[in-house]
């Protein structure tokens, strides 16, 4: 039988008979949405609004999530892999969005549920934490979680301002290289100076003064540093990536907190502590994330 | 004994634990930071035999990773006890725990598995382990794991466990090592009954599984020496079981007197009729209570936990299997299309080809073989038994994780500011003092004479010691750069000087020297040049411990030439380990980086066998050409 004969299956194909024309239907609606499902079956179902949790190592930001999820602190050792959950506003926090609505109303419950992000901090994997901040989905706010027993020394100080540096250099490149005028939504940062029950501890007026300090040493140094190898190495040479960002007023003089008012971002220092021997404190970080909801 | 063991993930939140000594949690998170994230200590493959260990502050670590679920099984113990038992621990509790909790761990945004409940499980595999461990030191501890037997199998395994008998009078030092540690327990009285309550109650349980046998009949050969052996070794004989099952008073002990028990259990080797005979006797006694006893709940579990491990074991074994056998027509189809599409979950020889690729991919890059192999076993170890996302290729999904790895070898752990060190060791009221060593003729000179050129545009005073008294024309050479430097300073601000004692001076003496002289007339920065050496010239670089000695630089810094090949694995390790113990290189200058394109490799190749991160790039001629390091940058190029 040669594929022109009028019953070839060739032939049968072409044809406008029912059965072509059925099955034709058929391959034609349902393969989209087979392939609809099957590319969706695991998307996120709901876009929360989502808190990333930054900051060095140690610093008690795995211990926080914990603490947020279920009221209580897991043990926990350095983190390898970042880790989102869903976590829920405490009872005696209002978020800034439902004021006027009533506890109970569905609207409201929804409004206190939040993602909470958490990073490793050591520094060969803070890779995790930057895309999050070039790409930012959804983010409200960032938390940088610092240890304020930590920032106490020389070393420790050093490390946190040059994290904190990072971040809000990364906010800041967002915020100006943004195409409209306008600029992108606000990133709120807060730096929750954690550990409060330790002793050696600083108040978290003094951790905002010395991480201020230390963060505009490394913003000096950084505008005196090495370039980096990008555009020795063959990297493209757009005179973007040659012209190097400051953070703050033009990078000069004593940096503070404030000057990231400017481009969108607030930032703020409160204290608190995740574990300690007469209970936890970390409402006034709570108020803050739900100020941000 | 154990003194702790933890299930975490990698997220850093502790699932489970158990511990029976205090253990820091520094001594955890010290193993994570070193083998997990800075890798330092390669593992050796799983297939090695014994697991690979870790040590820290008397402690002994062993681990295991279930990768797909982010799992990590930790246990800890005195490095003083030899116990070897823990591989079979890890691979159990790994198989029970994502056998148990599995489903809950798949499980999105979310930190919590409800695992309150393992504790039990978990004591009675150490039990288990401990008991057969020290019974039958020398049978294999995989008892509990042999398959499930058939009658001729038994046979075997009964003539296997004879010698088993002769070997414990010949070990008594396993037994009171075991017995160092003992577990305060009533019953030590009653050496051998433990055993046979043992085996009644498991045979007495109607869905008892076949391999309750096996266990059994290791229990059964445990308790003869007991009764044949001498006093001595009976009593410990007898203390050790009893740790094993502390319950056994309740059940039939007092009915019977311990050498008819004996008889009984003896018997059941040769016959199992009679002792289905004994076993009635108990039967409905042991329905009645089977709630409310402890014992109870522990046979359940035995069942359990051999059926789950099992289960476990069974599904590795298929998935192999599938891979291997099934591979020929619908399979390979199958996998082609998914490995399109994704959705693959990636095996070893999935891998094999792709990787081979990779490495060659590598290797053309400049990259050593040493370290290509170990970044390409690294993403080896990071993708196998994971899924491939959709629409992604395994080459794909490879070369993700190869930036990522190559990302992470790269990135210092904390990168360098010299600007703020030199600021700080000026405070203290003494100059920085950084200095240069290298194999002949890589451009130690020139890039001294760069970061010179650095620190003096930012109006740093720097004096150059000339510590290469070997070389002739070295130190006229370096004069020559100081010249040079002298007339830039006048543009650039900051001062510049030579410190030279000519040639055939020890180089130590020379380098210390000239940091007092700097110390006296105020010099912020001393930058030492030393003699280029052959990195296998044994006598030159053993006095480079001296030199590090008396000269104490706040930084070594290692030139390597960007071109240099195979040879930087062993130039840098014999670098790093010639300074004596407790001193090492601080960071590597890698020159001539504008010579060798996007063949960058040796970068990589000499952080991998260091785990020292690169600081300075030199990328041309002019004393300006120093850069830091671009990590995202160099991946690209070595991706490309
Ligand atoms: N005393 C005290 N210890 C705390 C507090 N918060 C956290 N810690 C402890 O600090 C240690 C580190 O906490 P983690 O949450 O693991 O630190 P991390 O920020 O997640 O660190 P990485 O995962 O390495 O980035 C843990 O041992 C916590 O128990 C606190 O408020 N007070
Ligand atoms: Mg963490």
């Amino acid at each position: 039988m040669a594929w022109y004969d009028k019953d070839s299956w060739l032939t049968a194909a072409l044809a406008p008979t029912p059965s072509t024309i059925a099955l034709t239907l058929f391959v034609a609606l349902v393969l989209p949405i087979l392939v609809h499902l099957f590319l969706y079956r695991q998307a996120a179902p709901t876009a929360l609004p989502t808190f990333v949790l930054v900051g060095p190592s140690g610093g008690g930001k795995t211990a926080l999530l914990t603490l947020a999820e279920r009221k209580t602190v897991a043990q926990t050792h350095t983190s390898t892999a970042p880790l989102a959950i869903e976590a829920l506003l405490p009872s005696d926090v209002v978020p800034a969005s439902s004021h006027y609505r009533a506890p109970g109303d569905p609207a409201y419950e929804r409004a206190r549920r939040f993602l909470l992000l958490d990073t490793p901090g050591h520094g060969k994997l803070r890779h995790f934490a930057t895309t999050q901040l070039i790409n930012p989905t959804n983010v409200r706010g960032i938390i940088f979680v610092v240890d304020a027993a930590s920032v106490a020394e020389e070393a420790g100080l050093n490390e946190a301002a040059e994290y904190l540096h990072d971040v809000l250099l990364a906010l800041q490149k967002r915020y100006t290289g943004a195409p409209t005028s306008k600029g992108p939504k606000a990133i709120p940062v807060l730096i929750a100076a954690n550990k409060l029950d330790l002793f050696t501890a600083l108040p978290p007026h003094l951790v905002r003064i010395q991480l201020e300090r230390a963060v505009s040493t490394v913003r000096k140094s950084r505008a005196k540093g090495l370039k980096d190898s990008g555009v020795a190495l063959g990297g493209e040479d757009d005179g973007l990536d040659q012209e190097r960002e400051w953070l703050g007023e033009g990078g000069e003089g004593h940096f503070e907190f404030q000057h990231m008012e400017e481009v969108g971002t607030g930032v703020v220092v409160k204290g608190g502590n995740v574990i300690g021997g007469d209970g936890t404190d970390v409402k006034s970080w709570f108020e803050w994330i739900g100020a941000q909801l | 004994m154990l003194d702790s063991f933890e299930i975490l993930h990698t997220s850093g939140v502790v699932l489970w634990s158990r511990s029976y000594a205090p253990v820091g949690a520094h001594i955890i998170n010290s193993l994570i930071r070193d083998v997990f994230i800075e890798e330092r200590i390669v593992p050796q493959p799983d297939d090695a035999g014994q697991r690979p260990t870790y040590r820290k502050e008397g402690h002994t670590l062993k681990w295991t990773a279930a990768k797909d679920l982010g799992l990590i099984f930790v246990a800890v113990y005195q490095s003083l006890v030899h116990l070897t038992w823990i591989d079979k621990l890890l691979e159990n509790i790994r198989a029970l725990f994502i056998g148990l909790y599995g489903d809950q761990l798949k499980k999105h945004h979310t930190s919590v598995v409800n695992c309150d409940k393992f504790g039990p499980y978990f004591e009675r595999q150490i039990q288990e382990l401990e008991g057969a461990n020290d019974g039958a030191s020398s049978a294999t501890p995989n008892v509990k794991l042999t398959p499930p037997s058939s009658a001729d199998n038994d046979s075997a395994e009964e003539s296997a466990l004879k010698p088993p008998v002769l070997q414990q009078q010949q070990q008594p030092l396993s037994d009171t090592s075991a017995d160092s540690t003992p577990i305060p327990t009533p019953d030590t009285s009653r050496p051998t009954t433990p055993a046979q309550s043992h085996l009644l109650t498991a045979k007495s349980r109607p869905g008892a599984k076949l391999s309750r046998r096996d266990k059994k009949k290791v229990a059964v050969g445990n308790s003869a020496p007991a009764s044949s052996g001498d006093e001595a070794s009976a009593r410990r004989k007898g203390k050790a079981l009893a740790k094993k099952n502390r319950t056994w008073t309740e059940f039939g002990a007092d009915e019977e007197d311990p050498s008819l028990i004996l008889d009984y259990s003896q018997s059941d080797l040769r016959d199992d009729a009679s002792e289905a005979e004994a076993l009635e006797e108990i039967n409905p006694e042991s329905w009645g209570r089977k709630t409310g006893k402890g014992q109870f709940v522990l046979k359940d579990l035995d069942d359990e936990m051999d059926q789950i491990i099992a289960e476990q074991n069974a599904k590795k074994g298929v998935s192999s299997q599938a891979s291997g056998i099934v591979g020929s027509s619908l399979g390979a189809i199958g996998g082609l299309f998914r490995n399109v599409v994704g959705g693959k979950t990636l095996t070893k020889e999935d891998l094999a080809k792709s990787l081979k690729g990779m490495e060659e991919h590598l290797l053309q890059k400049n990259v050593a073989r040493e370290a290509a192999v170990r970044l390409c076993e690294s993403v080896e170890r990071d993708l196998v038994g994971l899924k491939t996302g959709n629409f992604t290729t395994i080459e794909s999904t490879i070369r993700t994780s190869m930036e990522k790895a190559l990302t992470k070898i790269l990135t210092p752990t904390s990168s360098l500011d010299l600007l703020r060190e030199i600021q700080a060791v000026n405070g203290s009221g003494r100059p920085y003092v950084l200095s240069i060593v290298g194999v002949n003729g890589v451009g130690k000179s020139t890039n001294l004479s760069k970061i010179a050129f650095f620190l003096l545009q930012n109006h740093h005073r720097v004096l150059i010691a000339a510590a290469d008294t070997f070389r002739s024309g070295a130190v006229e050479q370096l004069g020559v750069h100081v010249r040079n430097l002298k007339e830039l300073s006048k543009r650039e601000g900051g001062e510049v000087d030579l410190f030279q004692k000519g040639y055939g001076l020890d180089a130590a003496n020379i380098a210390a020297e000239a940091v007092t002289f700097a110390a006296k007339n105020n010099f912020d920065v001393v930058l030492i040049d030393t003699a280029g050496r052959r990195h296998n010239d044994q006598r030159l670089m053993s006095s480079l411990e001296k030199f590090g000695k008396l000269a104490k630089p706040d930084k070594i810094l290692m030139v390597g030439e960007a071109l240099v090949g195979t040879d930087s694995v062993a130039q840098a390790r014999n670098f790093n380990a010639s300074f004596g113990p407790g001193r090492g290189l601080d960071g590597f200058v890698i020159s001539k980086c504008d010579t060798v394109g996007d063949m960058v490799g040796t970068l990589v190749s000499m952080v991998h066998a260091t785990g020292i991160p690169v600081v300075f790039l030199g990328v041309g001629q002019h004393y300006a050409d120093l850069r830091g390091l671009n990590v995202d940058n160099v991946c690209r190029l070595l991706m490309s």
